[in-house]
């Protein structure tokens, strides 16, 4: 892994999107705002393009048109050509944690903590479905969380996964659930220390035969004040209902932030970090961490291009982008 | 005869207000002395009178350090600010955090201080600076606010508690113990680590109720033999907490829950902090005058946020079922509650979305007795970074919630010959806050 490009930000960056084919990126964060960044300029320098009234999390682009999520509950769409806004969806009554597209591009995701995933026309913004099904509190009487969605390769599918580590999938067509999951080491509830809770799954990705689902997030943490558990990577064989591997990392701790699989399936990539960041790839076949990388910072999300030999990678005051062929 | 035994609920039993106030003010041990009779406090006239005389206080106590950021002094939008947004209150001008809906409707009973600089990031330093309002000296240590409190608010004769302290977490504890310092075990707490009622309140089977008379008995005159021709406020303190043991002993149905209507635990919610809080008005109620309900555990150095998403919310519904309980029993005047931490959190967010310690401009609140209500004191500047108007130290904050309840904050109390004012001499109380 060779670091190409190192842009610092003044903000944290949540979210990162690359408009396919091109070298121009999309990334929000802590300042509200969502950025354009090209990275063929001599001196590649953020843009923004507009912004939300709170943390900007969730960015998908279809062809030539960006959604956006964030913490103020809207989705905003973005004509990436014209450079403006195209409408504002008040999409959720809490933050919105994650924004998905489908592999055709029709079909917008978003997950809130009001517990529901949304899909939505990705070309209107018409609302297609709402999926419920996971539960409002904790069984502490919290409130819960819903942190991360991610379709299936043929798009048939979308997985939803929470704050106690409960995962559903749910049939993207019709919008019923077809499956559960469970991953409750992914949440640390502390009743004698603190008195209250940590964790949740924060990444999910399907295999590229959509065979398996891997989540990720962190394991059981003794302390929670910190981020001090270990980095936790779990697959299920979902359809199934079967978990075909837990992995603790035995050199990182941290949150994993964001996962993705070569596009042939050779691995698993997960980032993520606490005060700091890493990258963990990861073999299915071995079940083993084949390489433990430090990154430069935080790992709040990554892209990875058509053949995975370029990786985008985006978190607290940087974007990077490094090269997987070296 | 006890008062309860007295009021049978008749008419003809009803005790006119001479009567009672020569009953209650010189007799409240009488009262007290069996604090399992609550029922006395639904007769109107008694419960009127007690209400009126006594004032109370009851301290939220955020251990761990919540953040002033996510709660009474919010930036939003600034690089500080974190992601939550300020929602107006029902008082104009006053904003507060989105996650504390409830209270921003209840903003006319509180006054937020938002310009504490108290220079002490140590949870262990901070805590026993923000209990006591000082720091021991060498060869003195300080009683804390509820044993003051116990003391100027307590009646000498009262055999409930004085002092009752819920902290169940175990994190931060120690950091934070209730002490009587140099005013004796007749101050100190009575800690509530594990059990929601008393433990080792009951008599053993082994003992019938004559032996364990007896028994006080002989304790009472070895003591007092040991004590003959010797001066020593500590052994005086000693003695007057054997004293109110029968009292204490009585006092099991005070701390249970399952005592109150269903639809008044409702309201305080399903967790333990809100339960506690319950039990804390309760106690308030019957006559206890200070309560300490401890939760913890605030210290969010990783995902600040996510934390301050479950524990702020919990403390907006507490508090202000708390507050509306109290103000519909017609207690809320005579009672200060408190919502207090050893810091507040850092401005700056750390790469875990983590706040650390702060305790350079931080806030809490005073709401019922004695303040002005639907009020802000001081000021810090855009980013939350430092006090820009009305900078106040533990000393100053102590001193206002002593005149709050009442109490003169330059009294002095005397550790043997030696003079020890109430709080630092030369210490002011916030007039600003008064009411």
């Amino acid at each position: 892994m060779k670091v190409i490009k190192d842009i610092s930000i003044p903000s944290i960056a949540f979210a990162l999107a690359r408009v396919p084919g091109s070298n121009r990126l999309l990334f929000g964060g802590s300042d509200f705002k969502v950025y354009d960044l090209d990275l063929s300029a001599s001196k590649p320098e953020p843009k923004a393009l507009g912004e939300h009234q709170s943390y900007v999390t969730g960015l998908a682009v279809s062809g030539k048109t960006a959604v956006s999520g964030g913490y103020d509950g809207r989705l905003i769409w973005w004509d990436l050509e014209a450079r403006k806004q195209i409408r504002t969806i008040e999409a959720h009554t809490k933050w919105i944690r994650k924004v998905a597209i489908s592999p055709d591009g029709k079909v917008v995701a978003s997950t809130g903590d009001d517990m529901v995933c949304r899909l939505w026309d990705a070309a209107d913004g018409k609302l297609l479905h709402q999926l419920r099904g996971h539960a409002e509190k904790t069984p502490h009487h919290y409130p819960s969380m819903l942190f991360v969605c991610e379709f299936s390769p043929d798009g048939r599918f979308v997985a939803t996964a929470d704050k106690v580590g409960h995962i559903a999938i749910w049939d993207t067509a019709s919008g019923k659930q077809v499956k559960t999951l469970e991953a409750p080491g992914m949440y640390t509830w502390d009743p004698v220390q603190r008195k209250h809770s940590i964790g949740g799954i924060r990444s999910l990705a399907f295999s590229p035969d959509g065979k398996y689902l891997a989540c990720g997030g962190i394991g059981k943490i003794s302390n929670i004040d910190h981020l001090d558990g270990k980095a936790r990577i779990e697959i299920f064989d979902w359809q199934k209902g079967e978990k075909i591997h837990e992995h603790a990392d035995n050199k990182f701790k941290g949150l994993v932030e964001h996962l993705a699989f070569h596009p042939k399936g050779d691995w698993l990539l997960g980032g993520g970090g606490a005060n700091d960041g890493f990258f963990l790839f990861f073999d299915l076949k071995s079940k083993k961490a084949i390489r433990q990388e430090k990154a430069a910072m935080h790992v709040r999300s990554f892209v990875l291009d058509e053949k995975a030999e370029t990786l985008y990678a985006a978190g607290h005051g940087r974007i990077q982008i490094v090269d997987l062929k070296s | 005869m006890a008062l309860n035994q007295r009021l049978c609920g008749s008419p003809l039993h009803a005790i006119d207000r001479r009567g009672f106030l020569g009953t209650a003010v010189a007799g409240a041990a009488a009262f007290a002395a069996d604090m399992t009779q609550l029922n006395v406090l639904q007769h109107p006239v008694l419960a009127g009178e007690l209400k009126k005389q006594q004032k109370r206080c009851i301290l939220l106590w955020l251990a761990g350090g919540a953040s002033q950021l996510e709660t009474w002094d919010p930036k939003p939008g600034a690089p500080t600010g974190g992601p939550f947004r300020a929602i107006p209150t029902s008082v104009p001008g006053i904003h507060i955090s989105e996650l504390m809906p409830q209270m921003a409707k209840r903003m006319k009973h509180t006054c937020i201080i938002r310009s504490l600089n108290t220079r002490n990031g140590d949870h262990g330093g901070a805590a026993q600076l923000m209990m006591r309002g000082r720091r021991d000296e060498p060869n003195l240590k300080y009683p804390d606010l509820g044993a003051v409190l116990a003391r100027e608010l307590g009646r000498r004769d009262s055999q409930v508690p004085d002092y009752v302290s819920f902290y169940f977490a175990t994190e931060g504890r120690g950091m934070s113990p209730g002490t009587a310092g140099f005013l004796g075990s007749r101050y100190a707490p009575m800690e509530m680590y594990t059990s929601m009622v008393p433990e080792n309140i009951r008599r053993l089977d082994g003992i019938n109720d004559l032996d364990h008379k007896q028994r006080a008995e002989l304790r009472d005159l070895l003591s007092k033999q040991f004590a003959d021709g010797r001066a020593s406020s500590s052994l005086g303190s000693h003695n007057e907490a054997y004293q109110r043991v029968r009292g204490l002993m009585a006092s099991e149905k005070l701390f249970d829950a399952a005592q109150e209507p269903q639809k008044i635990r409702d309201r305080y919610g399903p967790t333990l902090f809100g339960e506690q809080v319950m039990v804390a008005r309760r106690l308030i109620e019957a006559g206890v005058p200070f309560v300490r309900v401890g939760r913890a555990w605030w210290d969010s150095h990783g995902e600040n946020f996510e934390t301050h998403q479950e524990l702020v919310p919990e403390l907006d519904h507490v508090m202000s079922a708390l507050l509306d309980d109290l103000q519909e029993r017609g207690l809320l005047d005579h009672t200060l509650v408190i919502t207090l931490s050893e810091f507040g959190r850092t401005p700056q967010i750390n790469p875990s979305l983590g706040r650390d310690h702060f305790a350079t401009a931080w806030s809490a609140t005073l709401s019922g007795c004695g303040v002005k209500g639907g009020s802000v004191y001081g000021k810090t500047d855009a980013k939350g970074q430092h006090v820009v108007e009305g900078e106040i130290g533990a000393a100053q904050l102590f001193a206002t919630i002593y005149r709050a309840l009442g109490i003169n904050h330059q009294k002095n109390y005397y550790v043997g010959s030696r003079p020890v004012p109430l709080t630092e001499p030369g210490t002011k109380p916030i007039k600003a806050v008064l009411a």
